[in-house]
């Protein structure tokens, strides 16, 4: 038992590439960094080089014949984690490229090892490995040789003791590579593009010994490097747990008959959709919501994603982020995946420890994520329901909803289901005005009222009002008295399915 | 001995010579220290990448020292640093001392203006930075 070898794992350096890997990268391992060109491979080596070189245990960067190293140098220097200090202390730069133009793989590998020999780096990088291979099939039997080159190398970085990545362009991933085999990690870059926006796309097709997280992982550069967006992780646990707990539990809305529309308040934990047309209150609603729990002395989350945050903003919810009680998530970088936003929600609700949060609205979230994740939106959705209720927050989200007065529609998207409960805003004409009703139309595992009650809207926010018991047919819009029962058949949609 | 001098001479050129320096003396220190630069840069950004910013940098410091004109036209896949040294030998002790500065000098500036002055500075510094005679010129210059 304890004569079993330990696999150190190092700590990438990368913001969110360990939870990928299934916790950092295997001391010793010998990998493969692939993609197109321009998807992020020579920063993602670098990043990590510079991450995890020391003097004590230094890296070796050999430059092949891709991308010229003045090049290189020039552009990887823009990155924060570049340090020029450490360049020959801890992190040397060897040029192959004149090697590797004589088209010899023996010599290429014959100058590494004696580098390798030299320096004992406890990192080895080899930029970039597909023109080792052009250079290689000049010799007549390349796909031997190359196999041959990449064994050895692999063989012998191994026992220096060398944690090595081969970055290599445009592999096509069908092909059955003998590289891929050698190889004991498989990290794979994309570009995905579709219309205007593109995004980064980051697969760990393959990591020995290691519970990778599986799939597309979205990952974006910036001047601070990578940052790989990794799935939330969802306590299995928890959602049970929050399940009994919630009914004891339960948190105000803000607006006292609503706590007893809802059965006596929101249990906590619980998401609730929010849908209505435009300009029914459910912003006003969401801040209400935010509000009263500031009142109770628990911090908030909001993300809006509205075009013009400024214009539509709620002074009340303003007030209550210059505070410092409410964090903002406002983000307007292009091109969003649903794990970027994920994330982005749960540092601001572990920083505040936020028990409350408001996604305003689904629409503007649809919008802003990038068009390659909205056919899976209900899917997004799903992972950003599960992801907070995972977090332990109760979750209020708006939704656009038109009005079609002939049937009842809670969501645009079929996922109301999704959500544990639902408060509906509609309009209705009255006497030749356009009044507003709101009802809640499901709290899952509770009781709650089944009223459609007038509602209005004033400087001071909702104020929910009388039913109207002597109307009928509210929810197709244009509600008739009840004593004129002869007009009844008139009414449209009265009956909603 | 040899390479003490190299770095002495690095730059500024005149400074670290001597002022009864002959062409002779000071066209051995410049070669001496180019080689330094070739064996500092050459592992890093290939050789083929110095010989070019050497030959630009012949190239330019030619329009001001025109007797260093044409030189880098034989600059083809090295360096070739003996005929630098015919070049220098052939002028005065002040030619060659100004010459040679503004050879390093605008080499410098040309990586630095690629790879940033931190970077440059770092990559040269085994060349540059030992001389104990002050800041180098390079370094006040840009």
């Amino acid at each position: 038992m304890t004569t079993k070898v330990t696999i150190n794992r190092l700590a990438t350096g990368v913001p969110g590439l360990d939870e990928v890997l299934g916790g950092g990268l295997p001391e010793f391992s010998f990998n493969l960094i692939a993609g197109p060109p321009g998807c992020g491979k020579t920063t993602l080596a670098h990043q990590m080089m510079f991450a995890l070189a020391t003097p004590e245990r230094p890296a070796l960067y050999f430059t092949v014949l891709g991308e010229p190293p003045l090049k290189m140098l020039r552009y990887q220097q823009q990155f924060d984690f570049f340090d020029s200090e450490s360049i020959n202390r801890s992190i040397r730069f060897i040029n192959l490229s004149d090697d590797t133009l004589a088209g010899d793989l023996d010599q290429v590998l014959g100058r590494i090892v004696a580098n390798v020999e030299e320096h004992s780096p406890a990192l080895v990088f080899v930029d970039s490995f597909r023109s080792v291979m052009l250079a290689s099939s000049s010799e007549g039997n390349p796909s031997y040789n190359l196999q041959q080159f990449v064994q050895q190398l692999g063989m012998l970085m191994t026992s220096w003791q060398a944690t090595t990545f081969l970055i290599g362009e445009y592999f096509t991933e069908t092909d059955a590579n003998p590289v891929f085999t050698v190889a004991d990690g498989l990290i794979w870059l994309r570009q995905s593009v579709q219309r205007n926006s593109m995004v980064r796309k980051m697969e760990i097709m393959k990591m020995r010994g290691q519970p990778t997280l599986p799939g597309l992982h979205t990952f974006r550069i910036s001047t601070a490097g990578i940052e790989v967006f990794a799935p939330a992780r969802v306590a299995v646990a928890a959602p049970a747990e929050a399940m009994t707990g919630a009914l004891d539990s339960r948190l105000l809305m803000g607006l006292p008959l609503l706590d007893e529309m809802l059965g006596g308040g929101l249990p906590r934990g619980y998401s609730v959709l929010v849908a209505g047309p435009s300009g029914s209150g459910k912003s006003i609603l969401a801040a209400a919501f935010l509000a009263e729990g500031a009142r109770c002395g628990e911090t908030g989350v909001v993300a809006v994603f509205e075009q013009h945050p400024n214009r539509s903003r709620n002074r009340a919810i303003a007030d209550l982020i210059g505070s410092g009680r409410v964090g903002l998530v406002d983000t307007r970088a292009p091109d969003l995946s649903i794990d970027e936003i994920v994330l982005l929600l749960m540092n601001e609700i572990r920083r505040l420890n936020a028990s409350r949060v408001v996604i305003d609205s689904l629409s503007g979230f649809e919008l802003a994520l990038a068009p390659t994740f909205r056919e899976d939106f209900r899917e997004s959705l799903l992972r950003l329901v599960t992801a907070l209720a995972g977090a332990g927050v109760t979750v209020l989200m708006t939704s656009e909803l038109e009005d079609r007065y002939t049937d009842l529609r809670f969501s645009p998207y079929g996922t109301a289901f999704l959500t544990d409960a639902i408060i509906v805003q509609r309009y209705i004409e009255v006497d030749s005005r356009l009044l507003r009703v709101m009802a809640v139309v499901k709290v899952r595992a509770s009781a709650h009222s089944d009223e459609l009650r007038l509602f209005s809207i004033d400087g001071d926010g909702i104020h929910i009002g009388a039913m109207l018991p002597d109307q009928e047919g509210l929810l197709g819009g244009r509600p008739t008295r009840k004593s004129a029962s002869d007009l009844r058949s008139s009414a449209i949609g009265a009956d909603d399915g | 001995m040899e390479s003490l001098e190299s770095r002495r001479i690095a730059a500024p050129l005149a400074h670290r010579v001597g002022k009864d320096a002959n062409a002779a003396q000071i066209a051995d220190a410049i070669v001496a220290t180019w080689q330094e630069i070739e064996a500092a840069l050459t592992p890093i950004i290939g050789q083929r990448a110095v010989v070019a910013l050497y030959r630009r940098s012949l190239h330019l410091t030619g329009s001001i020292h025109p007797w260093m004109a044409g030189t880098h036209e034989g600059v083809q896949t090295d360096m070739d640093l003996a005929a630098l040294k015919s070049v220098f030998r052939q002028q005065s002790s002040a030619n060659a001392a100004g010459g040679g500065s503004a050879l390093f000098q605008t080499f410098y500036e040309l990586l630095a203006s690629l790879i940033g002055p931190s970077l440059t500075e770092r990559l040269l510094r085994s060349v540059w930075a030992t001389s104990s005679s002050g800041p180098s010129a390079q370094d006040n210059t840009t």
